[in-house]
């Protein structure tokens, strides 16, 4: 249906980063092996202030193992992070410090209140300002239970009370491990609803997830990754519309097929019963109605069949 | 620095099992006093076994009594248990991941740690000893014994203090046994068996290991018992003996010299302390292991 929309990803093309430049994460040649298997492929991702980056693939395919190694959690076999342009091998601690992170598996200590927890964490990352963690309590929902112990929390509210934890220090960079697994549709949607509301503060996201309409929602750009390879990168916009198809309906359908073929910024044209596909290589509408009125053949019916995440991801991936 | 310490200590202060061991250490202290001392000799026929037990709860007489017990119990309940479940804890919750992507290093989130542990000891087994000196001023009087017994070569403040750092020093390499097993294996239940089936098997096979040739014997020298034995034995009034929980022979003429002991201790421990850094340093850190 739709070509594989293949950016070029090698780090050449990539702006370095460095502590004054607007790359808050680069990654190079980031390869991780576990004895014959390569869970992460020599990976060049970058991701730009302000920016709300999905990181897709379907499960298994090196995600959490990429999170790990830009959180220092995991040891590369190969290549290295940078974070604001501080590469990690040299310095891991200090940039770290700008960064807020939900991790899969939402933690937090059982035998203490959420409020505690919250304690926790501010005293370990220092110079949290008083009414700090009244304030992300509320932000996430939890002020009511505050005093609970964490043990009696639902994985939805653990889950927030890890991204409040994630935001006690007004990170510049927010970093999460498929932050709605495990929720319902409700928890769903309120922590998509926050990463939004997170973008729209500024503050540059990296979301992993294998939920695409979810990635599609809240991010604005995204790579996918799949067996560990990155098989693209770009915004999330430009990706479906590099996907954009028309829809047409015409006097002659068999005529119009040729005579579509034969344009230069025609992909594709394939039938669905009386009607022809037309996959173009940007907004061609007006070009198409005008090369078939050249040949005499008319348009009963014209509309642009916007391509989703999910028919990019699952074309790039090879699973459509 | 600070903010990890107290963070690590809002963390242990919040949980249950520390108070329940202080309460068992509590316990440990009046069965000393009361039943190993005060009972005993009161029941006791043989003359040898009546002037043990009353060495044990008379005080000053029952320090050494008290320290020695408190070395083996203290090591073995209190610290080892201690270590363990506060590494292994923060493994199982998955706690551990979000300290260090914080922007904690990997060598501070340990000795940080270690330093808790430290603190917390410290202050929770001079409680207890504490509370056994008052448990063995109470059973003296109890007995009509006027305190402080006379001691032949006197008994000064120094001496008390240089006998609990004796006995400190001795706890040290079972707590960082623990510590080095529990960073290792990040299993509560290995690093607590591990350590207290070493400690309590130690003694038997030493002895053991005395009964055979120069290699055999040699071989004692691996084992920490051996070394401790002998810092703990300086501990007591003129040789003479108390009734204790620790599983050694306090007596025994075959052992290494002082220095030698110590400098085996401090090897060792260094050796843990060194496992423990060398892997968690280098480790990777996912989610959870039981």
């Amino acid at each position: 249906m739709h070509t594989t929309p293949v950016l070029n990803t090698s780090t050449e093309q990539l702006p370095a980063s460095s502590p004054e430049s607007d790359v808050v994460l680069r990654t190079v040649g980031l390869t991780r092996r576990y004895g014959k298997i390569t869970a992460v492929d020599n990976l060049d991702l970058i991701v730009k202030r302000g920016q709300v980056f999905g990181f897709l693939g379907p499960n298994g395919s090196g995600k959490t193992t990429t999170i790990g190694m830009v959180l220092g959690l995991l040891r590369p076999t190969g290549g290295h992070v940078e974070l604001f342009g501080i590469d990690t091998r040299r310095d891991l601690t200090s940039p770290l410090r700008r960064v807020g992170s939900v991790l899969e598996g939402a933690s937090a200590y059982p035998h203490l209140s959420g409020r505690d927890n919250l304690r926790v964490w501010a005293m370990i990352a220092g110079g949290v300002p008083d009414g700090r963690i009244d304030e992300m309590l509320s932000l996430v929902g939890l002020a009511s239970r505050a005093r609970s112990k964490s043990r009696t929390y639902s994985l939805g509210m653990r889950q927030r009370l890890a991204i409040a934890a994630a935001l006690l220090i007004d990170p510049d960079f927010i970093v999460m491990d498929e932050p709605t697994n495990g929720l319902d549709p409700a928890g769903m949607r309120e922590i998509r609803q926050l990463i939004r509301e997170l973008g729209a503060m500024g503050k540059t996201i990296f979301v992993s997830s294998h939920l695409l309409g979810e990635v599609e929602h809240m991010c604005d750009h995204v790579a996918i990754l799949k067996s560990g390879k990155l098989l693209m990168q770009g915004e999330v916009g430009s990706l479906i519309a590099q996907g954009t198809a028309l829809e047409l309906q015409t006097t002659d359908a068999d005529r119009a097929e040729a005579v579509l073929a034969s344009l230069e910024f025609v992909k594709s044209v394939t039938r669905e019963g009386v009607r022809l596909v037309v996959e173009t290589s940007g907004d061609h509408a007006v070009d198409v109605s005008r090369a078939l009125a050249q040949q005499d053949i008319y348009l009963s019916e014209l509309r642009p069949r916007q391509s989703t995440l999910e028919d990019v991801f699952l074309e790039v991936t090879g699973e459509s | 620095m600070t903010g990890l310490l107290r963070a690590e200590l809002l963390k242990m202060l919040k949980r249950w099992m520390p108070y329940v061991l202080f309460l068992l250490m509590l316990i440990g202290a009046a069965t000393i006093i009361w039943l190993f001392g005060y009972v005993s000799y009161r029941d006791e026929g043989e003359i040898e076994f009546h002037a043990t037990a009353l060495r044990t709860f008379v005080y000053p007489y029952s320090v050494p009594a008290l320290l020695d017990s408190g070395q083996f119990w203290g090591a073995a309940f209190f610290v080892a248990i201690l270590a363990t479940s506060t590494v292994a804890t923060e493994h199982n919750w998955g706690t551990v991941r979000p300290a260090l992507v914080g922007g904690v290093s990997r060598a501070r989130y340990l000795l940080t740690k270690l330093i808790t542990l430290t603190l917390v000891s410290i202050v929770a087994l001079l409680i207890v000893f504490g509370f056994g000196v008052l448990m063995s001023l109470w059973a003296s009087n109890a007995e009509g014994i006027a305190v402080p017994a006379p001691h032949p070569e006197g008994f000064s403040v120094g001496d008390l203090l240089i006998m609990i750092l004796r006995t400190a020093f001795c706890m040290i390499p079972y707590g960082l046994l623990a510590f080095a097993l529990t960073v290792i294996t990040r299993s509560t239940a290995v690093g607590i068996a591990a350590t207290m089936g070493y400690m309590t098997l130690e003694g038997i096979i030493v002895a053991l290991l005395s009964t055979g040739g120069d290699i055999f014997q040699d071989s004692r020298y691996l084992f920490l018992g051996h070394s401790v034995t002998v810092l703990m034995a300086e501990n007591r009034f003129q040789d003479l003996d108390f009734n204790t929980i620790a599983f050694r022979d306090l007596g025994s003429p075959d052992q290494p010299g002082i220095w030698t002991a110590t400098g085996i201790i401090v090897a060792q421990s260094a050796a843990f302390l060194a496992a423990a850094f060398a892997v968690f340093l280098r480790r990777d850190i996912t989610v959870s292991h039981g």
